[in-house]
């Protein structure tokens, strides 16, 4: 519809029969206009309207939710994570210390409010943090908590747990915790930045249910009307006025739900959501649309070939090594990506705290010393299978990858397998996947040692290759007991040592896409990729 | 004719019995893991969790037990609840008025579009309309239904802006214009083939010579008796083809983003949300069951020779 149709409808259109009609047909194609702007709301209001994927409207439990943009809108934790610097930085907490990295104290920022008014003590921190740990709460998150002093009293092998609250966790006074964990682990502050670790006040605890779906949290947003009613497909946010932290720029947002990025990103075009993620596809088609209207995202994640090491072929270290420098990372990125990729020289890219080392010395392509090691370690034989989960993008990566080691490695016979996501890691699990299998994997906070731990620590439910190194894990134990400077370069030798035994090749680290509209700016992703909701500007 | 309706509601029950248990097993014999696909592909559950996820809904038991859990709770009015910890007569309360709307959106452009259509090419055959209609609903077939939806959405949608992209936000009727016409497309060919043909054996029957000879205006002929005895079938279709758009509906609603019956099977399969997909499926065939019986009690007004009993 051209925009000279789209003005406001003045009120004397009314007066008369022929007025109201016209007036009738201008409210109708106002309708259809207001749809341009995505908000009902008066124009003097800065508001916007964000694309969302419906994961994201899940849950608004912090011990449920995954962490997104709409999750840190919503709550404020202890900590945030400074991307300049890499740095854990206070948000809610006043300040965190521990002399021996096991023992911590954490004292609060005072005055501090919920979106109900209820102040947010250490006791609304106990609280959330205790219900999240309580295994029959069935809370997705409880995971997190293992390292909590405490945490197998409340997660029992099998019966009910004996206790209801972690024997690790203390409320000393009204603004002051003190935490205990099982071993040391100096990263916390990183651990407390994720919305898992958020508050909750006492008027949670009445109706959980309601508390999922219409959250009270302590972030710079509030949510207006009935939250996450069944069948919402977007939720309103509205400034909180007694945020105490970083106070969000626009009064209101709203968040839009879509089935996927793609839904989203054909809404961003048509004018009716200001801002959304792009991935996949879309990336190519909004870097020649939106031009310096897309951010780049790279996200906090690696993608990377993994070996069965259960299986004799990929026992020797020539093989994997052979496997690994015989892909050629640049061509996947530059061609199948459009540069939307890190060709990985390491596992982590610079944008996570501690990455960006070259800390993989089989990951640079090679084909010739391929061969020859390959032909060293007694060569192949038989077919190779190559593995990875059912998704779009994920099946065109691994025949890429299969034409490359078909092609530099001689092997002939190379097929191609993709399970559902919910097939291939029980599989995995159960060591019944007979060759490497291509995977994604998210760092749980943004630190390298996340990355590290979640891949290569045995008994990581994320670990499925079946690595299990001393020397890696001695490493990474002093890591996590020496202090948050020391701690970058001991968890690169972790990393390093572990890349040496390459259990996983590292492929690339995923890059996406934040684009957004002329109306706003101060576009910058948050950890999981989403917009910082709190920082988009209006106008 | 009311004991005949009533034999029809009680042929319906073991139907429906019938397909809940299908759809119930067709869930479950999905390969994976239901408490795998929610914890999603980078994240963990803890032992646990999982444990008493498990036990919540009953995925310890065996699959018999299970279904009979679930039979037990419908008879009492209970729908069971998702795997996303909604009950599930939530969500259809919240989703079926959107593929109503749709439906009826597609339904209405279809049957009209169709009959009109149908009808011009049968009452000039070989004329250009014919031709056209003809040619249209052939290419049209051969189009994939998903293809065609993305096309209409880019280019009247995004690039043209006339329409709604997609969501409902619009309200009804704008926003499920587009939606709905794509949606009738996929059964609008055979309504208007079906109509054409029927058209054709019409005029060539004795009744419409001996109507034309006795000197009755075209009009007249056409609309009372060509027309009329030309619909009996075309009304048949009409109903079958709404269980085509249910079906369609799921495609639809998950492009357009329309949050309604379709889309939730749409997101429920993969995420093996067993309770979702049955108490969904199963509404979608009792629709299937209660349109089919209506265009049975719409022949007899539609020609007084066929009795119901």
């Amino acid at each position: 519809m051209p925009a000279d149709v789209c003005h406001e409808t003045t009120d004397n259109a009314g007066e008369t029969l022929g007025g109201a009609v016209v007036a009738s047909v201008l409210a109708v194609t106002a309708a259809a206009c207001s749809s341009g702007s995505g908000a009902a709301a008066p124009a003097a209001e800065k508001s916007y309207a964000v694309g969302v994927t419906s994961y994201f409207l899940s849950h608004f439990t912090p011990g449920k939710s995954i962490g997104s943009n709409l999750d840190y809108a919503l709550f404020t934790p202890l900590t945030s994570v400074d991307t300049a610097t890499g740095k854990a930085v206070n948000a809610m907490a006043e300040s965190i210390e521990s002399a021996d990295n096991t023992t911590w104290t954490i004292k609060l920022k005072p005055g501090w409010t919920f979106h109900n008014g209820e102040e947010v003590t250490a006791q609304s921190f106990a609280d959330s943090w205790n219900a999240t740990a309580y295994g029959p709460n069935a809370f997705t998150n409880n995971y997190m908590f293992a390292a909590f002093k405490g945490y197998a009293d409340l997660n029992p092998a099998d019966g009910k747990p004996s206790k209801k609250t972690l024997s690790g966790i203390e409320v000393a006074d009204r603004s002051t915790l003190k935490v205990t964990l099982t071993k040391p682990l100096s990263l916390l502050p990183y651990v407390l930045a994720q919305t898992t670790f958020a508050p909750m006040p006492k008027a949670a605890f009445s109706d959980l249910d309601g508390f999922d779906r219409k959250p009270i949290g302590n972030g710079p947003y509030r949510l207006e009307g009935d939250g996450l009613a069944a069948g919402a497909t977007k939720v309103v946010l509205r400034k909180f006025e007694g945020y105490k932290g970083q106070p969000g720029n626009a009064a209101r947002i709203e968040a839009k739900s879509y089935q996927d990025e793609a839904a989203a990103y054909r809404d961003l075009q048509a004018g009716n959501v200001d801002v959304t993620l792009v991935t996949g596809n879309n990336l190519t088609n909004a870097a020649t649309q939106f031009k310096d209207r897309l951010v780049r995202v790279p996200f906090p994640a690696v993608v990377y070939l993994g070996f069965p090491l259960w299986d004799k072929r990929f026992s020797d270290l020539r093989v994997r090594q052979a496997f690994s420098q015989a892909v050629d990372r640049d061509t996947i990125v530059k061609s199948l990506l459009r540069g939307f990729g890190q060709p990985a020289k390491g596992l982590a890219g610079p944008n996570i705290p501690g990455g960006g080392d070259a800390d993989c010395a089989a990951c640079s392509f090679d084909p010739a010393r391929a061969k020859a090691l390959l032909a060293e370690a007694g060569g192949w034989k038989g077919p190779l299978t190559l593995w990875t989960y059912q998704d779009p993008l994920n099946t065109v990566l691994l025949e890429a990858v299969g034409n490359q080691l078909r092609a530099n490695l001689g092997i002939e016979t190379v097929t191609t397998q993709a399970q559902p996501v919910d097939q291939l890691y029980p599989n995995l699990t159960a060591k019944k996947i007979d060759g490497p299998v291509l995977l994604y994997m998210g760092a749980g906070y943004p630190h390298l040692y996340a990355l590290a731990d979640q891949l290569f620590t045995k008994g990581s439910g994320t670990n499925v290759t079946g690595y299990d190194d001393p020397k890696f894990a001695a490493l990474r134990d002093r890591a996590a007991s020496a202090g948050q400077d020391e701690a970058f370069g001991l968890t690169r030798e972790a990393t390093r040592t572990a890349l040496d035994g390459l259990p996983l090749s590292p492929l690339f680290q995923p890059v996406g896409g934040l684009a957004h509209s002329t109306r706003v700016s101060g576009v910058r992703p948050e950890f999981l990729g989403g917009a910082v909701l709190a920082a988009v500007k209006v106008g | 004719m009311g004991r005949y309706v009533l034999r029809r509601l009680l042929v319906a029950v073991p139907v429906l019995l019938g397909t809940t248990f299908i759809i119930y097993m067709a869930v479950y014999a999905l390969p994976g893991d239901p408490i795998q696909a929610l914890a999603g592909p980078n994240r963990v559950l803890s032992p646990s969790v999982e444990q008493a996820l498990r036990e919540q809904y009953h995925l310890d038991e065996p699959l018999l037990v299970r279904y009979g859990l679930y039979l037990a709770g419908l008879l009492t009015g209970d729908l069971g609840t998702s795997l996303t910890g909604r009950p599930v007569s939530e969500i259809i309360g919240a989703s079926w008025p959107i593929t109503v709307q749709l439906g009826v959106t597609a339904w209405l452009f279809m049957a009209v579009m169709g009959v009109l259509l149908g009808a011009a090419a049968g009452l000039r055959r070989g004329g250009p309309a014919d031709v056209a209609v003809l040619g249209g609903t052939t290419l049209i077939m051969g189009v994939p239904f998903f293809v065609v939806a993305y096309v209409a959405q880019i280019v009247l949608g995004v690039n043209l802006g006339w329409l709604p992209v997609s969501g409902t936000e619009a309200g009804w009727p704008l926003a499920y214009v587009l939606p709905g016409l794509v949606l009738a497309l996929y059964g609008l060919p055979q309504v208007a083939r079906l109509t054409r043909t029927s058209v054709l054996d019409n005029l060539a029957a004795d009744h419409v010579g001996t109507a034309t000879a006795k000197g009755l205006p075209r009009r007249a002929v056409v609309i009372r008796h060509v027309l009329r005895n030309s619909l009996i079938p075309v009304v048949s279709l009409l109903g079958v083809s709404l269980g085509y758009l249910l079906s369609g509906t799921v495609l639809i609603e998950g492009i357009f983003n329309l949050p309604g019956l379709g889309y939730q099977i749409f997101t429920a399969i993969p995420q093996h949300d067993g309770p979702v997909v049955v108490g969904v499926g199963t509404l979608l065939v009792l629709v299937f069951l209660l349109v089919n019986l209506m265009v049975d009690l719409l022949y007899g007004i539609l020609d007084p020779r066929i009795r119901l009993d």
